[in-house]
C-alpha cells in the first residue's frame, strides 16, 4: 500500500501545538496570508494562546468528524502549511480547509500537492462521497490549484464578502468519489 | 415520508434516565432477562447506579451512539431498550442490541417489530451500510427474530459463554445495507 502521508513537494505530520503556534504567529503577521485563508477579520493573538487553541483542538483529534494535519516540505522539512477535514458523518461528505502560510512556497505547486494528499487520504481513508470547499473570488491562484486537484465550481454567492472598500464573490467547489477515481485512473482530460 | 420511529406495535422513544433505570432495575430482578442480554457475570445494580450508567452512556464521546426507548404502542408503556452504536464510520458498521425486561412482552413480535423500526433508521436516516450484532446460542427466540428482521448468519465464536455447567457458542449475525434495501425499500417508499 502507498504512503498516504507523502507527496512529491511534501509529508504530512500530526499537528503539534506548540510547533505549530510558533509558525502561526508568523503567519498572522502577513494579511494577505489571512484574508485569502478566511473572512474573520485580521486579529492578532499570542504564542500562548494560540497554542492552547491548537492543544484544545488537539484533544479533538480523537473524533471521527475532525481530522487536522501540518504539512512539512520533502527536503528541508520545513512546516509551512496545514489541512483539516470535517466531515458530516450521516451523509458521509467532508469540507476541508487548507492554506500556506509561507509566502515563498506560494504558487510553486504545494498547494496542489497538499490536495491531492488531503483527496486521497478523504477518498481512501474516510471513504467519503464528495468533498466541498469554498474560497475567496479574489484568490484565482487557489482556484486554479483545486481545479488541478479535481475540484469543479458548483456555486457563487455574490458580494457575501467585503473587504478594502467593496464587495466580494465567494466560490463554492465540490468532487464526486467517481470523479477522482475517474482521474487516479488517468481518464480525466 | 413515514414516521421512521414508529412500527405496527412499539415505538422508538427518548431514553429519561429516571424512567429508564427504575423500569432496568426492575427487568434485572429476573435473572434470565440478565442472561439473555448479557456476556459478563450478572449483577444487581441500584437504581442510582444504573441512572449514573445511563447518564454516563447519553453523553457520548461522540455522534454515533444511538440509545432508544422501546414503549408498546397499545398502552405506551416502557417496554425495553435498544441501542445502535457506529463502530466505524469510515466503513459505516454499527452494532445493534436490544432487550426487552418483562416476560410477559417475549415472544409476542415486539422485537422483530422494534428491529425492523431500527434497520430503517440505520440504512435510511444513518445511512450505514451494515448492521452487526451478537447473540448467544441459549437464546433461541432472539435467533428466529433477527432472521426473520433479516440478518444473516455470518460466524460464530465456539465455547465462548461458560453458564451453568457448560460451554455455549456466541453467534455474529450481519445485515447488509443492499439486503435490506432488496427486501424493504418497495414498501418504504
Amino acid at each position: 500500500m502507498r504512503n498516504l502521508f507523502r507527496g512529491e513537494l511534501v509529508r504530512l505530520t500530526a499537528e503539534e501545538p506548540g510547533s505549530r503556534a510558533k509558525v502561526e504567529v508568523h503567519w498572522q503577521r502577513d494579511t494577505e496570508f489571512h484574508r485569502l485563508a478566511d473572512s474573520d477579520p485580521a486579529g492578532m493573538e499570542s504564542e500562548k494562546k494560540l497554542k492552547e487553541w491548537f492543544e484544545k483542538r488537539n484533544e479533538e483529534g480523537f473524533k471521527p468528524e475532525r481530522y487536522s494535519f501540518s504539512v512539512r516540505t520533502l527536503d528541508e522539512d520545513k512546516l509551512i502549511g496545514f489541512f483539516g477535514l470535517w466531515l458530516d458523518l450521516i451523509h458521509n461528505e467532508a469540507w476541508v480547509g487548507i492554506g500556506i502560510g509561507e509566502r515563498e512556497f506560494w504558487g510553486k505547486g504545494y498547494g496542489t500537492d497538499m490536495m491531492k494528499l488531503c483527496l486521497q487520504y478523504a477518498f481512501t481513508e474516510l471513504n467519503v462521497y464528495r468533498v466541498s470547499l469554498g474560497l475567496h473570488a479574489y484568490n484565482p491562484r487557489a482556484l486554479r490549484s483545486y481545479e488541478k486537484a479535481g475540484f469543479r465550481l458548483e456555486g457563487c454567492t455574490r458580494g457575501d464578502v467585503a473587504r478594502e472598500g467593496r464587495r466580494h464573490d465567494s466560490l463554492w467547489m465540490g468532487i464526486l468519489r467517481e470523479e477522482w477515481i475517474q482521474m487516479q485512473n488517468g481518464d480525466s482530460k | 415520508m413515514n414516521d421512521i420511529f414508529s412500527g405496527k406495535s412499539v415505538r422508538l422513544s427518548a431514553v429519561d434516565p429516571d424512567d429508564f433505570s427504575r423500569m432496568f432495575t426492575r427487568w434485572s430482578q429476573d435473572s434470565e432477562y440478565m442472561r439473555l442480554l448479557n456476556g459478563n457475570a450478572i449483577r444487581l445494580n441500584s437504581i442510582a447506579a444504573n441512572k449514573k450508567w445511563m447518564e454516563k452512556e447519553l453523553e457520548g464521546p461522540s455522534s454515533g451512539l444511538y440509545f432508544f426507548s422501546i414503549r408498546s404502542l397499545a398502552d405506551d408503556q416502557l417496554i425495553g431498550e435498544i441501542v445502535l452504536d457506529v463502530s466505524n464510520w469510515t466503513s459505516r458498521d454499527a452494532f445493534v442490541g436490544l432487550s426487552l425486561g418483562e416476560r410477559e412482552n417475549w415472544g409476542r413480535g415486539y422485537g422483530t417489530d422494534v428491529m425492523n423500526v431500527l434497520l430503517r433508521f440505520a440504512f435510511t436516516e444513518v445511512n450505514l451500510r451494515r448492521v452487526t450484532l451478537v447473540v448467544f446460542e441459549y437464546n433461541p427466540r432472539a435467533i428466529r427474530s433477527y432472521e426473520k428482521a433479516g440478518f444473516r448468519h455470518e460466524g460464530r465464536y465456539r465455547k465462548f459463554l461458560n453458564r451453568e455447567g457448560r460451554r455455549w457458542d456466541m453467534l455474529l449475525m450481519g445485515i447488509q445495507r443492499e439486503e435490506w434495501m432488496e427486501q424493504n425499500m418497495e414498501s418504504h417508499q
